[in-house]
């Protein structure tokens, strides 16, 4: 596959303060790629590396092939950015604005703007100044997706988005992946990314913790069991998860029908194993969501 | 909406679209300052009890306000509009519009966004830049054309050509100010560093030149002056100043390639 986004021992210093340590980063074309961390992770200052708003202090880039120093103008036509802090002022209309941004983006097709601005219920005849933050956002998710860039770089692209704008805002970041272009998302919202992420990397203090689908990061998370079995006394549940396969915070309640609830870590099949020695009533395994996953590599890391 | 067609000078079009209202606010407030002063020429430069009272005040003050020649229509208008109201009122604008146009827009961070999209750094600047210097001719113009009109009515007696040179001298003197704006906003980021040093520079120049007029030992200053550039050889009465004209606008250009270079070479940040 080609690779749109490429990375290479990129580090950015701002005087003393390392804000990106060596990150290596790999996107391929027609992917979602996530990346999440809190905030001063070093998310914002790799996007902005990636449009030339700033250059790196040592590591190189590649974005659709180029140098975005030497690609410059010509290069930037081809990303849709939306900044982390959209800040739109002006007493123009939200047409306007689109219209002059249009002029130094490149090709947008002719009702592009305005059938986004439907579908994000945005207003495009108010004058920008009177925008909420929300519309505001959307008027900044427009600019950036008007004229189908190749590869689009999304900073915190939902904050500020109500829960039905964002999943529009999804279906949209889905078309794009579909239709080949690729899109580069940040946030600390974790779930935007589960829902839209084919692969993450999980940003903490400059560096990269780890690069994963978003699947494999799922499987090496926590899940939470339920189980209850019958005919078996609540000692025999609790010894056997007491070792391997170990349960973390397990808890079990007697009676006729013994159950042990509890948080299980790492593989699954131990797990079932165990349990073949039971006569099984019921079985829930919750999908780990992304947020428990990610924090789990987080607490490892500390 | 017809987005597709490419127009030329995006950023130029839109700085001017964006400031047609302050520019409309500036031209009311030129036009109100030549109103009050211009027609006043009869009964305060051209009067003898006016006559008799600078005659009674210091020389040094008349020599700072460039009031030796009020007499006549060319040194009125000179000392009051260009000297002093017209310099004031274009200093205030110039300084405004180019601490704003780099670091005023990077500091609400509007810039980060338009640098992302197809456009150089040089293209920001030189627009921006072209822009500020449009609304700054046209003050000029506007100035030029008002006092012409009333170049009769008020018995000035000035030749329009000496006009043109004065405001040509105005103009230059507003370029320097606001591109010393520009080159510093491009350099830091700062407004506030930006509004100070364009500021600085026309306020120091002034007071140079004022300090320099009051005696032939101080006279090396005016060479430190924009403000001397400008009118120092009073270009109303005695025509065009070329050398000063030449140093006005050689070093607006190059306080311009300083801020093209720099907004070039640094990170900008939002």
């Amino acid at each position: 596959m080609t690779q749109v986004l490429e990375t290479t021992a990129l580090t950015k210093r701002f005087g003393k303060r390392l804000a990106l340590d060596a990150i290596d980063l790999r996107v391929e074309q027609g992917t979602v790629f996530g990346l999440i961390g809190p905030n001063g992770a070093g998310k914002t200052t790799t996007m902005r590396l990636l449009l030339d708003i700033i250059r790196p202090t040592s590591g190189s880039i590649r974005v659709l092939g180029e140098d975005p120093k030497v690609g410059g103008a010509p290069l930037r036509r081809r990303i849709g950015f939306l900044p982390g802090e959209l800040r739109l002022e002006g007493r123009v209309t939200g047409r306007v604005l689109l219209r002059h941004y249009a002029q130094i983006s490149g090709t947008v097709a002719s009702g592009t703007p305005e059938l986004l601005a439907e579908r994000l219920d945005l207003d495009l005849s108010r004058q920008v100044r009177t925008l909420s933050k929300g519309n505001k956002q959307k008027l900044g998710v427009v600019q950036a997706f008007m004229h189908t860039p190749a590869l689009l770089v999304l900073d915190e692209p939902t904050s500020g988005l109500d829960p039905l704008v964002q999943q529009e805002f999804l279906t949209m970041v889905r078309e794009a992946r579909d239709n080949g272009q690729t899109v580069l998302l940040s946030s600390h919202v974790l779930s935007e990314i589960q829902q839209a992420a084919d692969a993450v990397a999980i940003l903490r203090a400059g560096r990269v913790v780890t690069v994963s689908d978003v699947e494999s990061l799922r499987a090496s998370a926590v899940r939470h069991v339920a189980v209850t079995v019958a005919d078996a006394p609540a000692e025999a549940l609790r010894a056997a998860f007491a070792g391997d396969p170990r349960l973390a915070s397990l808890t079990v309640a007697g009676g006729e029908r013994a159950s042990a609830s509890g948080v299980l870590e790492g593989d699954i099949n131990p797990f079932i194993r165990a349990l073949a020695a039971f006569t099984v009533v019921d079985l829930r395994v919750e999908e780990p969501d992304l947020e428990e996953a990610v924090l789990g590599l987080y607490a490892k890391q500390v | 909406m017809p987005l597709t067609a490419t127009f030329p000078l995006p950023l130029f079009r839109r700085a001017l679209g964006d400031s047609w209202r302050s520019l409309a606010g500036w031209s009311a407030g030129f036009l109100a300052a030549l109103l009050l002063y211009v027609p006043l020429y009869r009964s305060i430069g051209g009067n003898a009890d006016m006559s008799e009272l600078l005659d009674s005040l210091p020389p040094a003050l008349i020599n700072a306000l460039n009031y030796g020649a009020i007499a006549t229509g060319p040194g009125y208008v000179s000392a009051t509009f260009y000297g002093l109201m017209g310099f004031a009122l274009i200093t205030i604008a110039a300084t405004m519009w180019s601490s704003a146009a780099i670091a005023g827009d990077e500091e609400v961070g509007s810039l980060e966004l338009t640098l992302a999209h197809g456009v150089t750094r040089t293209q920001v600047v030189l627009e921006r830049a072209a822009a500020i210097a449009v609304r700054l001719l046209w003050l000029n113009v506007l100035s030029v054309l008002v006092i012409l009109a009333l170049n009769d009515s008020a018995g000035l007696d000035i030749a329009p050509a000496n006009l043109v040179a004065q405001g040509a001298a105005l103009l230059g003197l507003a370029l320097v100010t606001s591109m010393v704006g520009i080159a510093v906003g491009a350099l830091t980021g700062r407004r506030v560093f930006a509004t100070g040093a364009a500021a600085g520079v026309a306020v120091v120049g002034y007071a140079l030149n004022a300090v320099a007029n009051q005696s032939a030992d101080l006279d090396g200053l005016h060479a430190w002056s924009p403000y001397a550039w400008a009118f120092g050889n009073s270009p109303l009465v005695n025509g065009a100043d070329w050398g000063g004209l030449g140093l006005l606008y050689g070093v607006a250009v190059a306080l311009l390639v300083v801020g093209v270079i720099a907004l070039n070479r640094r990170d900008v940040t939002g």
